[in-house]
């Protein structure tokens, strides 16, 4: 029986289709049999981050309305052949899908794979609706900003109401440097406000970027420190006990002993 | 450092993330109400309903109802101005203050 685990998050673009694609890879990486489904339908985005954009033939749309067969849709991930994709339909709209053809899909896939991981639209509507209805456990991304956290904190609510279980909550685009000078909420303000589990801190990292444009998961990537992270996060997925990254660190010399001269002739 | 910070204005309170924990706070307080602006309504007309049978001269139009962060709860606080009678001209009134924990 698959664990199906919705990655979804209220506020769009804080990180939702990079969270899904490397914690599936990172999954595989540790032998798990991996289906990753796009469910961002008019939007698809989990096929380029995954760098399988040209192997799509079929679609969910497709496999919801009876014109291809799951087995048909899926594709399998370059590297790991473990790891399957579902990739959402481009050219339809979220409306194509409902909540029973989520349900129905996943009860379809559920003995094959050890974990179903779906990439959730943005927003509270009927497309995050859908991609949760199957879902046993929900992953909420949320970087430290206010209008993200605001989000993130009405999703806790539905989610919440739903009986899905509590959702965990990954903390994205964290920059140390600026939480230890209070220029941005710490790990544990978000933690406090939003009151779930955490179950991942995932620290700002240019290699995404570099990942993305190649369509290869940071995970692969033995100097990327968000790849660390969100192997991290994997690894507590499958039930591991793994100590949370030290976001502390220090400003550098200059900045701690001149730190307030600077910031005064900013100021001024 | 402390004291360096307070001496250049850049004491804790300043910093932008505090700001933002503040603000949160007290945004998500209204967000997870969810009290409608027809539910307010229904709210002051039937709050003056059970106090003026205590109290006389209560307008459910002047209740002022606020939701409030408090430390350990927070609070929904009505201001339920009485009329003085005779009026004595103008908007004098005195206010009776009611607290509800709003969880
Ligand atoms: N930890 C990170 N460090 C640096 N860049 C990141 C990080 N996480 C995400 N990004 C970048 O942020 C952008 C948005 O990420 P992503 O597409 O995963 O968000 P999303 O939540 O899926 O967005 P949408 O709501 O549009 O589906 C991308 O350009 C991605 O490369
Ligand atoms: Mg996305």
């Amino acid at each position: 029986m698959a664990r199906v685990i919705t990655v979804t998050s209220g506020k769009g673009g804080v990180g939702k289709t990079t969270t899904t694609a490397n914690l599936g890879t990172a999954l595989a990486r540790y032998g798990a049999r991996v289906a990753l489904i796009d469910a961002d339908i008019g939007l698809r985005n989990l096929d380029v981050v995954m760098g399988l954009e040209n192997r799509i033939v079929y679609d969910l749309v497709d496999v919801i309305e009876g014109r291809a067969r799951v087995r048909q849709a899926l594709i399998k991930d370059k590297r790991l052949p473990e790891m399957y994709l579902m990739p959402a339909a481009q050219t339809r709209d979220k409306d194509a899908v409902n909540a029973e053809d989520m349900i129905a899909l996943a009860n379809e896939m559920h003995t094959d794979f050890d974990y179903i991981l779906i990439d959730s639209p943005a927003g509270i509507e009927s497309g995050f609706r859908n991609a949760i209805a199957c879902a046993n456990e929900v992953l909420i991304v949320t970087t430290p900003e206010v209008p993200s956290v605001r989000d993130a904190d009405r999703v806790v609510g539905l989610v919440e109401a739903s009986e899905k279980g509590p959702p965990r909550l990954i903390i994205n685009r964290i920059k140390p440097r600026l939480v230890s000078r209070g220029e941005m909420l710490s790990v544990d303000e978000v933690v406090e406000i939003l009151a779930i589990e955490p179950i991942g801190v995932v620290p700002e990292d240019e290699v995404i970027l570099s990942s993305t444009n190649r369509g290869e998961a940071a995970v692969f990537n033995a100097q990327s420190i968000a790849g660390r992270a969100f192997d991290d996060i994997a690894r507590r997925l499958r039930g591991e006990e793994v100590p949370f990254m030290d976001m502390s660190e220090q400003p550098g010399v200059l900045e701690r002993w001149f730190g307030g001269l600077f910031r005064r002739r900013a100021k001024a | 450092m402390g004291f360096l910070d307070n001496l250049f204005g850049n004491n804790k309170r300043d910093r932008s993330a505090q700001v933002a924990k503040e603000r949160l706070l007290t945004v998500l307080v209204h967000d997870r109400v969810k009290l409608t602006p027809d539910m307010l309504e229904q709210l002051k007309i039937e709050l003056s309903e059970v106090i003026a049978r205590y109290v006389p001269n209560v307008n459910p139009s002047e209740i002022d109802v606020s939701l409030l962060r408090g430390d350990s709860s927070d609070h929904l606080k009505a201001d339920v101005p009485l009329r003085r009678t005779p009026p004595t001209g103008g908007n004098e009134s005195d206010r009776a203050s009611a607290r509800f924990d709003s969880r």
